[in-house]
């Protein structure tokens, strides 16, 4: 299909905020801009869930921005991956144990690359995004390989387990 | 009329940088109603300062507030302990005070200066004014090891000092920053499709402004005289030149301009303190544990910030209250938007320079 080779040359990025102090944000920005140029990889941000490939996730995920980020990353199409960005969206950094953070990113979704730094510089931005466009080949390989495009056994197993689990999430707060 | 529409903007999209929610209620192209939540980013940041962390420790906290005026943040906290401790901070280092919070001045304002032109359309004028920006950037970088969360402020002082090699690169890049900053300043001001699109749209009279209390460059683009670093004595702004500017139209383009002449006005400043560093220690140790209360008003770069705190003879203090420039003018943005045009709606939120990882703490 065109769509898969045109995948590899240009993903879009889809970037959300959880919570963050703004600085990890700026530098995405800056990263966009002349100086650092990501868009020299062919990567377009676009705020669009459904077109975006590479999910940046900033900030340590309040209470209320759980609920957002679940319904984006499920809106994404595969395959598709994860960047923390910065030492809150990786741990928590400062924000944890607060009472109103959920302590990173990786307590709510699966993360495939994290980007350290308060804030993360640029070039270790520009670093983890092409990292994860390595890792979206590899997705991309295991979702293609089986012709009739059968997902391996465990990961059925825990994708479904996820579902479950982020779907009552949802339902929960909707009820509140 | 029309029947009415309901039109969601927000938590996520692609104008956003930060989640807010704004519900508008349209009849054709004109908002009737207008509801917004800003409570995405709220962390507890206020009830952390107060039971979790020492009082040594909470400017580094406070820092994590908001990333574009981090160093306004501790510069309130810092002060407002230091007020409370009688500590005396030695000249130097209130001088370099002035050195890097005028710095993230500029970056800040060139920041809210290129959102406005992008929101405009003018794609071309967004990047360059980013391109000029990461000079300032470098410069802070230079001076306090980090791009973004300096932590440059402490207690009693600050944690670097400038050297004499520094001091002439940044005397250096300051030169080329100024030409640039002019050349901004004057496609601001002078071309024609930006004239048309900014000027009448989402004016703030004078009157307004001081009924509702409008803080920052809107409220100075409205012709309101109010500068916290004019009004309060917290760092020697008089000696480095400040100087209070004011323009009197009050819509998105007096905007802009204030904050064009304000980051000359800062080059100015910066060049100043350069030229007259005085000799000396940067840093005095602080002793004792705080006890009474104090507030402390320093000037962010999107208006005035308060910090009020409270200690009672223990390592952690009992409050830290942050009033932050954003709250202050949601009042009057709301206002505005009633009555306006739905395509006006973006360049004048985006003019106010909103900031609502301070707003929701």
């Amino acid at each position: 299909m065109e769509l898969k080779k045109f995948r590899k040359k240009s993903p879009w990025i889809l970037h959300y905020n959880t919570g963050s102090c703004n600085g990890c944000d700026i530098e995405i920005l800056a990263c966009l801009a002349p100086k650092y140029d990501l868009e020299r990889f062919g990567i377009l941000n676009r705020g669009n869930p459904k077109q975006s490939d590479i999910l940046l996730v900033t900030g340590p995920v309040t209470k209320r921005a759980k609920e957002r980020l679940l319904r984006l990353y499920f809106e994404m199409p595969e395959p598709k991956v994860v960047v923390a960005v910065g030492a809150c969206a990786c741990t928590g950094g400062v924000f944890r144990h607060m009472y109103n953070v959920e302590n990173g990113v990786d307590s709510i979704i699966p993360v495939d690359v994290y980007v350290p730094g308060c804030a993360a510089r640029p070039e270790s931005i520009i670093d983890g995004v092409v990292k994860a466009l390595e890792i979206l080949e590899k997705k991309k390989k295991e979702i293609e390989l089986p012709p009739y495009c059968k997902v391996p056994e465990g990961e059925k197993l825990n994708r479904r387990k996820l579902l479950e689990r982020c779907l009552e999430v949802i339902n929960a707060g909707r009820r509140s | 009329m029309g029947k009415r529409i309901t039109v969601p903007f927000g938590s996520q999209h692609v104008a956003l940088p930060e989640p807010v929610r704004f519900v508008f209620q349209t009849e054709n192209e004109r908002i009737v109603d207008v509801e917004v939540d800003v409570g995405y980013v709220h962390r507890g940041i206020e009830k952390a300062c107060s039971t979790r962390f020492k009082y040594m420790q909470v400017g580094y906290v406070v820092a994590r507030v908001c990333g574009l005026c981090a160093i306004s943040h501790t510069l309130g906290y810092v002060t407002a302990i230091e007020r409370l401790m009688e500590v005396e901070v030695p000249k130097r280092a209130l001088y370099l005070r002035v050195l890097v919070s005028e710095l993230d001045r500029i970056h800040s304002h060139l920041l809210a200066m290129g959102h406005t032109a992008e929101v405009a359309g003018y794609e071309n004028l967004f990047m360059q004014t980013f391109r000029y920006r990461e000079s300032v950037m470098e410069l802070l970088e230079l001076i306090t090891g980090n791009r973004v969360q300096f932590d440059y402020v402490c207690p009693g002082g600050v944690n670097r000092d400038m050297t004499t090699e520094l001091e002439k690169e940044i005397r250096k890049k300051l030169k080329e920053l100024e030409e640039k900053c002019l050349w901004l300043k004057d496609v601001f001001e002078n071309d024609f499709s930006l004239n048309l699109r900014w000027k009448g749209v989402g004016v703030v009279t004078k009157e307004m402004a001081k009924e509702m209390n409008v803080v920052g460059p809107p409220a100075r683009a409205a012709g309101l005289e109010t500068d916290v670093r004019a009004e309060f004595n917290y760092l020697p702004f008089e000696e480095v030149g400040f100087k209070l500017i004011t323009r009197r139209g009050g819509d998105i383009y007096d905007r802009n301009l204030v904050r064009a002449e304000e980051v000359i006005n800062s080059i100015e400043m910066v060049k100043n303190v350069l030229d007259g560093l005085p000799e000396g220690e940067i840093k005095v140790p602080v002793k004792g544990l705080p006890e009474g209360e104090t507030f402390v008003r320093v000037e962010a770069p999107r208006g005035e910030l308060f910090y009020y705190i409270k200690g009672t003879k223990k390592m952690v203090l009992d409050r830290v209250r942050i009033r932050v420039p954003t709250f202050a003018n949601i009042p009057v943005m709301k206002k505005l938007f009633i009555g306006m045009d739905y395509s006006d709606v973006p360049a004048t939120v985006i003019s106010f320079d909103p900031c609502l990882s301070c707003t929701a703490r």
